[in-house]
């Protein structure tokens, strides 16, 4: 338990688990994911077989994990956490080593009806090991620079394996994510501070260190750069996605061109139309209106797991909660920023929307997380 | 910080006192330190929790804001390629002085290939051979499969071949636009032109960059995209250029000749109407500069500007004119033309014997030698070096070609006596025709120099003067005595009122000395005398006239036809009326008498 003796009136047990599952939660997902079915239908021009009724399939099997992983008392997953941590690094690695002894790119592991990315894995593993460190560390230590360095060795480790793969991505969602678990656990302001300025300038010397002799990136590198902050720069390399997809939002309008009538998606101008890049599609059919309903479902999610982290007394719970929140907000926040032309193209999906099966599942693993302990929360 | 004592001892005691259990107490006071810790560490998380409430708020307003921006741009019809520019700068259309086309742009298609996107290269390169029989299946193949990514197939197609190509269906077969510069009219006016040729390529576009002639010349003009496609408008007349091609290029077939140039230059503006150089070439597919031998031999070479010739007795007008200009005679003035003249170790033969004394007018006629040496003689060296400087003829003409500084005269390396006298007569500086039209112009225009140009004027140059009024026209009418009763009767064209000078001058030799039997054959004419609009000038490299007897290689059985069939059939395309020539009043009889 706790280091705080809560008084808990009243657990909830049986069947009757699932009257405290948070309904709003499971209902803003699968209006979601919705969203996501009648997109992948519209992009494969119609055809339901392409990739609409697999995803359809997936959710239905992430639903009913979820809903097992709510019915799981809290403080299982909590004493699962350090496991969970120590299973999926070890997938990291195993990853790395079959992919190094000729198993290609491929960077995910066959489960038979799923092949699973253990960096998607890690992403909740690190989230729930950093909530239980921080349920378990008394709040004084918090900031102690020992106890500070620790979970940042913990963070870096699979950051590093990511890293390797290479999935910058998943590594910049690895680092906030469980950045944000250790900064609402309540770690110094000013390490954070240090940290922000220091890779401030870091990106400033680097900027600045271009043309010099002791210029720090090679060219190349600073010419993705560019490209990235100027687009037309090379309009058929890098900047292609990020052109196309300014078109077809700029194409969608306010009401956009109408269900199936997306040209810019349907023509094949975009790359990755089913994946990351699903969102201009839905811009250009669905216009800003479809815009920013998805993006209010998701700020409806994410607030309902705020307000329910803040009515959970349970430290672990509350930063699992919070932790499974901004991991969700961090997949949807960089695949928008990416699209919108705000991030450079990292290779992040829609979260819920997006085809796929690792990330939906994740996510819907994490929310089983989260619904646990909306469920055990001490009432 | 101070913290609640678990077991405070005066309630211990009070509570022992009352019988309590003082655990009780203490377990009361711990559950409120515990509570509250729990309220601290609850407003800490709360403050954290805030700041990342904002944080998620301030992301979804921005990513909100942006949808909005990107909704309210004007809707983009969307591209496959979205290239940007799809040519930086068209270059800008030559036109003739009538604004018809002598060279425009073309779109067209480059194929490319990246071969990492190939689905079947095999198949591929089969299929590219059956449409272009002039690539190698075999090193496509290679290509195809190696390790290279990117190759140009073909540099230029045409849209059925583009369409061929795209039935093949392979991704790795790609296409980039391109600018192809195009000549519609062929050779015509080929060496006026000169060419374009791709200079930086990208898959998107190619720089096209003028290699010759005017396009080389005003590249500068042509790409510069502040001209808003204001087309470059020449002096050339397009009807004019392709009527005297077509003449020039049987005249040439017909003489036998090895080449040929021929330029129609207004006398008063210096306009080049046409200039052609025979043999030309076409334009939209220069051939290849000659890597051994001489480069007058190529088709490139531009006779009519690059060419300098020893020009022979076409230069004699000079050196009366000077003489007349100058006072020292006047067109009844008799010299001394008994030959063979002798000075020092040269001898001055006339092409047969004149006589004892030619008037000035006769000796142009009659085209004398010795007469214009004599008369050379008493303008002196350095008035005629002066004379010939001041038409041009030291050093190269000013066209507007960049080929034009290439035609450097060939001066005497010592301006002697003999040079004096050879040069009177044309032989010993050697200039380009455009240089003796030039000349020409500047005489018999009334007297006032003009450059050539080929640009279209406005009005006429109104250059220095070279001769008076008078004396300009006093060589006008000499010149057409020489059509009506001299060497170069074959030119005369009823009613356009021609008058000219024969020129035929010895080809020498590399080594030194002449050839006995390689000519340049040369008409250097102005037509209408009485009222002069345009000058002529013809030359034949090497003609050979075989009809009679023995083969006749001077200008007025060769160049001289030529030159009248190209003002019979010019002249009306020039605007110009036939006249009813005025003849002289003492030949007329009234039938009264």
């Amino acid at each position: 338990m706790s280091y705080l003796e809560y008084n808990v009136k009243y657990v909830p047990s049986g069947l009757r688990k699932l009257l405290y599952v948070n309904w709003p939660i499971v209902m803003l997902i699968t209006a979601v994911a919705s969203f996501g079915f009648l997109m992948l239908y519209s992009v494969a021009g119609g055809d339901a077989s392409a990739w609409m009724a697999p995803q359809m399939k997936r959710f239905g099997v992430g639903m009913v994990l979820m809903l097992i992983v709510a019915m799981v008392p809290i403080w299982f997953w909590r004493n699962m956490a350090a496991l969970a941590y120590v299973i999926s690094l070890a997938l990291l690695v195993a990853v790395e080593f079959v992919g190094s002894t000729g198993m290609g790119a491929q960077r995910w592991i066959d489960l038979g009806f799923i092949r699973l990315q253990p960096s998607e894995l890690m992403k909740i593993g690190m989230v729930m090991f950093l909530a239980a460190y921080y349920d378990w560390l008394p709040v004084k230590k918090a900031s102690h620079p020992f106890w500070v360095l620790l979970p940042l060795v913990f963070i870096a480790l699979p950051t590093m394996l990511v890293l390797t793969q290479p999935d910058l991505g998943t590594a910049l969602l690895l680092v906030i994510g469980g950045g944000t678990v250790m900064f609402l656990a309540g770690v110094h302001w000013a390490y954070f501070g240090t940290v922000i300025a220091g890779g401030a300038s870091a990106v400033y010397a680097v900027l600045q260190s271009r043309g010099t002799d002791w210029q720090l990136l090679k060219d190349y590198q600073f010419r993705r750069i560019d490209t990235f902050l100027d687009p037309a720069n090379d309009p058929l390399g890098a900047g292609y996605h990020i052109t196309q997809a300014k078109i077809a939002l700029g194409s969608g309008g306010w009401t956009g061109r109408g269900f199936m009538q997306g040209t810019q998606s349907r023509l094949n101008f975009l790359p990755e139309k089913q994946t990351d890049f699903i969102f201009t599609s839905l811009a250009e059919e669905f216009g800003f209106v479809g815009a920013i309903t998805l993006l209010v479902l998701y700020a409806l999610i994410i607030f309902f797991c705020i307000a329910s982290a803040m009515t959970n007394k349970d430290r672990f719970a509350s930063l699992l909660t919070l932790g499974v929140a901004m991991t969700f907000f961090l997949y949807f926040a960089v695949n928008m920023a990416m699209v919108m032309g705000l991030a450079p193209v990292v290779g992040v999906p829609l979260p819920l929307v997006s085809y796929g099966g690792s990330a939906m599942l994740v996510l819907l693993l994490g929310f089983g997380l989260m619904q646990s302990a909306h469920v055990h929360k001490p009432r | 910080m101070i913290r609640r004592p678990l077991r405070p001892l005066a309630r211990i005691l009070k509570a022992r006192e009352r019988g309590e259990n003082p655990d009780s107490i203490a377990r009361e006071n711990l559950r409120l330190r515990h509570e509250e810790m729990r309220d601290k560490a609850r407003n800490r998380a709360e403050g954290r929790l805030l700041v990342l409430g904002m944080t998620f708020f301030l992301a979804f307003s921005m990513i909100g804001a942006r949808m909005g921006a990107l909704a309210n741009m004007p809707a983009q019809e969307p591209r496959s390629t979205a290239s940007g520019s799809p040519i930086i700068g068209q270059r800008a259309d030559i036109t003739d002085r009538n604004g018809r086309l002598l060279a425009t742009n073309f779109e067209t298609y480059a194929l490319y290939a990246q071969p990492p996107q190939m689905i079947d290269p095999a198949r591929a390169a089969h299929e590219l051979v059956a449409i272009f029989p002039e690539l190698n299946e075999e090193r496509l193949l290679r290509d195809f499969t190696g390790e290279r990514r990117f190759l140009w197939v073909r540099r230029q197609i045409s849209p059925e071949q583009m369409q061929a190509v795209h039935d093949i269906g392979d991704p790795g077969l790609l296409f980039g636009p391109r600018e192809m510069r195009l000549y519609p009219n062929g050779s015509l006016a080929a060496h006026i032109l000169g060419g374009a040729s791709y200079g930086r390529e990208g898959v998107d576009s190619a720089e096209v960059i003028g290699v010759a002639g005017v396009e080389r010349q005003f590249d500068a003009f042509l790409r510069d995209p502040a001209n808003e496609g204001a087309p470059l408008e020449l002096s050339i007349d397009l009807t004019v250029q392709a009527a005297m091609e077509q003449v020039l290029h049987g005249g040439m077939v017909m003489m036998n000749a090895k080449g040929a140039t021929a330029i129609i230059m207004d006398v008063h503006t210096g306009e080049i109407l046409a200039m052609a150089s025979l043999p030309d070439f076409d334009p939209n597919s220069r051939p290849a500069v000659l890597t051994t031998g001489d480069q007058s031999d190529s088709p490139l070479f531009n006779r009519a500007v690059q060419g300098v010739y020893e020009l022979g007795s076409v230069f004699k007008v000079f050196a009366v004119a000077q003489a007349i200009e100058l006072g020292l005679a006047n067109a009844q003035t008799m010299v001394d033309t008994r030959g063979p003249m002798t000075w020092g170790r040269f001898r001055i033969r006339d092409f047969r014997n004149y006589g004892a004394a030619l008037s000035a007018t006769d000796i142009i006629v009659k085209s004398s030698n010795i007469g214009t040496a004599r008369l050379a003689l008493m303008v002196g060296i350095d008035r005629q070096r002066a004379f010939l400087e001041r038409l041009g003829f030291l050093a190269p003409t000013t066209v507007e070609m960049v080929e034009a500084p290439t035609g450097a005269p060939l001066l005497p390396r010592q301006w002697s006596e003999i040079s004096l006298m050879t040069i009177s007569y044309g032989h010993g500086l050697s200039v380009s025709p455009l240089h003796l039209a030039a000349g020409y112009a500047s005489l018999l225009n009334g007297g006032t120099r003009v450059q050539p140009t080929l640009l279209r004027q406005d009005g006429p140059q109104n250059g220095e003067r070279i001769v008076s009024e008078e004396v300009s026209a006093t060589m006008r009418a000499m010149l057409r005595q020489v059509v009506t009763r001299g060497t170069a009767s074959f030119a005369e064209v009823a009613g356009y009122e021609v008058g000219g000078k024969t020129g035929t001058a010895d080809k020498p030799r590399p080594t030194g000395g002449y050839y006995p039997d390689k000519v340049i054959a040369t008409f250097a004419g102005v037509f209408p005398t009485s009222a002069p609009r345009y000058v002529i000038i013809v030359t034949l490299d090497e003609p050979v006239e075989t009809s009679g007897a023995e083969p006749r290689r001077t200008a007025g059985w060769t160049a001289v036809p030529v030159a009248a069939e190209m003002i019979r059939r010019t002249a009306p395309l020039l605007g110009l009326r036939p006249v009813i020539e005025t003849s002289d009043l003492a030949g007329v009889t009234l039938t009264s008498n």
